[in-house]
């Protein structure tokens, strides 16, 4: 949204019809003081992936994930016990940290608006309430459910080890899930981060999007609305998918157009139904560099307890305000729109 | 006549000098003025000396400079090894021009190259541990890029392994360019290969050895970007215990789009540098006044 406040970018309303912008799917994000900037390009559904046979292995339902906080380690104690891995990735570049956040972070939330106001300092990552995630995430570390070489991976040859039946349960995302299905004859799942929060964010499937702008600047912004329009057409629409294997994000796509089963089904539970947008995607630069990722390191790597990762969150909040008052303005009145 | 003779060397300079001091110096220029602003997008407006209140009351910015003095520990063992290599390479035993080229290897790739392949090698179940292991040494096998702990000190060993092929080359070259009759001399009075090193070769590398110093401490305070940043996953990690100057104005420049701020930080950088420059020019002349 810093590109709208610096000016770069053209309100879409009045330049796109409303019909092909809802159908866009642009989420919540898109929205600024009631104008939408962006329009849905492609999805990006955050998911849990886990490998059906390591389930298997471990007298796991594979066709049944776990859906609660206890269900987890149950199942994590269960893949331990045969020898598997449980849970994890690999965090060495950080994004897993991110992804946590994105998952677990948004369980202890009500609205996305509530997110903005611990970065405006209207609410404090020092109340449990908001640490709570951190707290999770040293749980696991504690009971040894996660990968010994998770500190020192990166995020997608973290994955892989799931793929690659080497961990049980890791996180992903749906555009690797074609290849990764494909890869092993549709033996991998997708799942909701199970549910341990009591905020009525909790156990939605997460999905943003990649988008389409207008830049300010633009000579003729009547055409660039009409490619944007001509994007959205049914029949481009399934040539995208025809191409690249991935999905836009259009409701106005044909979902029968879909061959892989797997894809099929996380789509209709993340794309289809009910759903909500990707918190750490409005996450100021400065936290997100400077305490969304550091912490969840810290916390896997044992040198931050989940109240320290916290405190080390509204220290940086803090920071981020003192850096950047003209901003925290910005946010404030982007609690408007988030928070519908 | 004679006032065009001595203007045309500098003459023929201008055309560059032109164009140097407006790529450079316009550059420096704006950093400057964008320290003392809040930049947002290409400019904003004046905030006086606030930016350099900010970010010195910022603890990652001292823990970024603290982390660059750390990796001033660096330097001893780099002169020491390039000393030792060169002092052997002097020996010119056979094949010693090929163990040259071989030591000198590193310094030819670049950075990105090598630090990804270290990266893998040092995984904690990458082949470094595994051969640890396998000898029995698990004590040993550490999350070397994984650990708070361990991760700055993993990047200062590639950086000693790589800067020092440097050290090995300006030592060898002063090296060969001595005169051997002082180093007959003293294997003739019995002076053994330790003695003639310490007591006569040396010594007359001091210019050398200082010149090497100084561009090392340029090299850590300013110049280690690329080891940090391909090593740490790119973010100064893990945790922040990877985070330098560098990264530090990298990170406000392109991602926390503070670019007062990375502007103040380069500021104090540019300043700490000229400083060591200086330093170099002042050593280099007492040098040249000895004679060495």
């Amino acid at each position: 949204m810093e590109s709208v406040w610096f000016g770069y970018l053209k309100p879409l309303n009045g330049l796109l019809s409303e019909d092909t912008l809802r159908a866009s799917n642009p989420t919540v994000l898109s929205n600024f003081g009631g104008n939408t900037y962006r329009a849905g390009w492609y999805p990006l559904p955050m998911v849990w992936c886990y490998n059906k046979d390591l389930f298997d292995k471990a007298g796991l339902d594979a066709d049944a994930p776990p859906k609660t906080w206890a269900e987890l380690l149950e199942a994590c104690d269960k893949l331990k016990t045969v020898g598997i891995e449980p849970l994890g990735g690999g965090m060495q570049d950080g994004y897993w940290a991110e992804w946590y956040m994105s998952h677990a972070f948004v369980q202890t939330l009500d609205t996305v608006g509530e997110a903005v106001e611990l970065f405006i300092g209207d609410k404090d990552f020092n109340d449990p309430r908001y640490y709570e995630h951190w707290v999770r995430l040293e749980e696991l570390r504690t009971l040894g459910f996660l990968n010994k070489d998770m500190p020192s991976l990166e995020l997608y040859p973290g994955i892989d080890l799931v793929v690659a039946g080497k961990l049980g349960m890791g996180q992903s995302i749906g555009s690797r899930l074609p290849a990764d299905s494909k890869a092993t004859n549709g033996r991998i799942g997708s799942m909701v981060m199970p549910v341990f929060g009591k905020g009525q964010l909790a156990g939605k499937p997460i999905v943003d999007t990649q988008g389409l702008g207008i830049a300010e600047g633009s000579a003729n912004p009547e055409a660039a609305a009409a490619f944007i329009e001509y994007l959205n057409t049914p029949e481009r629409l399934g040539a995208f998918h025809k191409a690249t294997g991935w999905l836009p994000s259009s409701s106005r796509f044909d979902a029968e157009l879909i061959e892989d089963a797997s894809v099929k089904s996380m789509w209709k539970a993340w794309g289809q139904s009910p759903n909500i947008t990707n918190v750490t995607n409005l996450m100021p630069g400065q936290f997100y560099e400077q305490a969304a990722i550091p912490t969840g390191q810290q916390v896997v790597q044992g040198t931050l307890t989940g109240e320290q990762a916290g405190e080390l969150a509204a220290r940086v909040a803090q920071e981020w305000r003192d850096f950047n008052p003209d901003l925290v303005e910005k946010y404030q009145e982007w609690v408007v729109d988030l928070s519908k | 006549m004679m006032l065009s003779r001595k203007l045309t060397p500098y003459l023929y300079l201008a055309p560059m000098l032109a164009l140097l001091t407006f790529v450079f110096g316009f550059s420096i220029l704006r950093v400057f003025e964008f320290s003392f602003k809040m930049v947002r997008g290409i400019d904003g407006p004046w905030i006086g000396l606030r930016n350099y209140r900010l970010v010195l009351s910022q603890p990652l910015f001292w823990e970024s400079v603290k982390h660059n003095l750390i990796l001033l520990l660096a330097i001893p063992a780099m002169v020491a090894i390039a000393l030792l290599l060169s002092l052997l390479l002097y020996d010119r035993l056979r094949g010693w021009k090929i163990y040259r080229t071989i030591l000198f290897f590193p310094y030819i790739l670049a950075i990105p190259i090598i630090a990804v392949v270290m990266k893998q090698m040092f995984q904690f179940s990458g082949p470094v541990n595994e051969v640890l292991r396998w000898l029995s040494l698990d004590f040993m096998a550490l999350d070397w890029i994984g650990s708070t702990d361990v991760a700055l000190w993993t990047v200062m060993m590639l950086i000693i392994w790589r800067e020092s092929a440097l050290g090995v080359i300006l030592f060898l070259s002063r090296l060969l360019s001595l005169d051997e009759s002082m180093v007959e001399a003293a294997r003739l009075d019995g002076a053994n290969w330790w003695q003639r090193a310490w007591h006569v070769l040396i010594p007359q590398m001091r210019g050398v050895i200082e010149f090497y110093v100084v561009i090392s401490v340029i090299t850590m305070l300013s110049s280690v970007f690329a080891y940090v940043y391909m090593m740490g996953g790119g973010r100064g990690g893990p945790g922040t215990s990877t985070m330098i100057t560098e990264l530090y104005i990298y990170n406000a420049l392109t991602r926390t789009s503070l670019p007062g701020i990375a502007s103040a930080v380069s500021v104090m950088l540019f300043v700490v540098s000229l400083a060591l420059i200086y330093l170099l020019f002042v050593i280099r002349r007492r040098d040249h006044g000895d004679g060495a």
